[in-house]
């Protein structure tokens, strides 16, 4: 299948952005609050809700509450239009416990575009990669931002 | 299949509906959330100070309709685990608005215990506020 054409800006910034780490934050799990978000979110799993239960364990999509700090880097252009949240994904690779210390480094993960009847939109995929104090990677945790750029006249 | 949980990868069909699940969208529940968890403004908890802000009334926080998928995950396979799941916010979830949510298993892998599952965030008129694809795992046992 041929691939689909990439707009030089685009492609512009990709080759500057992607991969390029530009955020490290530090976070310490409150078991609370992650039992808090299972419940309201209707799970009924007791290894989620419930801190005595032997397995107690973050919900695999509360990851995507700690994103939230800096999402793009501090350099990256002003593409002239408003950005929205698009979605969120989770990749998850070990269970997040009660306590745990981790640190979640942040990086352009994509960037591609969408172009429709109202102009051309632009994806970004910024990714926090966690980890847990003994360097294990626990999950994946995507933004996924759009920004419909203006028309230009 | 109305109901029923799965435990075990053999227990899943290509095409199953799974249960489908009615979230709590009350402004109670965006509350509790935002005291608990974040998203305290009144975008999320706040009728008259979301329509301040252009929006026809308070919004469920995106991060917390990805907890509504996993969650309805969990409820049909309570011992599955998600290795994926990617959510697509296609319009604001309303609150205090009846929501429903469904979801079909699209693929099952025997040999590596997973399953795909879309799943769909829909408002009374029927029309799609949320979308998702997951991918869980379940026991071959």
């Amino acid at each position: 299948m041929a691939e689909a054409a990439v707009d030089e800006d685009v492609l512009a910034l990709r080759e500057r952005f992607l991969g390029r780490e530009f955020d490290e934050v530090t976070f310490v799990i409150n078991g609370d609050r992650f039992a808090e978000y299972a419940k309201v979110c209707g799970e009924t799993a007791p290894r989620f809700t419930d801190p005595a239960h032997p397995d107690f364990q973050a919900p695999p999509t509360f990851v995507s509450t700690l994103v939230g700090g800096r999402s793009m880097p501090p350099d990256f252009p002003n593409l002239g239009g408003m950005g929205m949240d698009a979605g969120k994904g989770v990749e998850w690779k070990a269970p997040v416990r009660a306590g745990a210390k981790l640190t979640g480094k942040s990086h352009l993960h994509d960037i591609y575009t969408k172009t429709g009847r109202s102009g051309r939109m632009v994806f970004l995929v910024t990714r926090m990669e966690l980890r847990d104090e003994n360097g294990v990677h626990v999950a994946n945790a995507d933004t996924r931002t759009v920004i419909r750029e203006r028309i230009k006249k | 299949m109305s109901g029923k949980t799965v435990s075990a990868i053999a227990d899943v069909e290509f095409g199953a509906q799974l249960p489908s699940f009615t979230p709590d969208t009350s402004i109670a529940a965006t509350r509790r959330f935002g005291r608990h968890v974040g998203w305290n403004t009144p975008r999320f908890t706040d009728h008259e100070g979301a329509r301040k802000e252009g929006l026809p009334g308070a919004i469920v926080p995106g991060v917390m309709s990805q907890g509504f998928l996993g969650a309805m995950i969990h409820r049909w396979a309570p011992d599955a685990e998600i290795v994926a799941i990617d959510t697509v916010f296609r319009a604001p979830v309303l609150v205090d608005r009846p929501h429903t949510i469904t979801g079909v298993v699209t693929d099952v892998d025997e040999d590596a215990g997973t399953v795909e599952i879309d799943i769909t965030v829909a408002n009374e008129a029927g029309e799609t506020r949320v979308f998702g694809t997951a991918t869980a795992r379940l026991s071959k046992d």
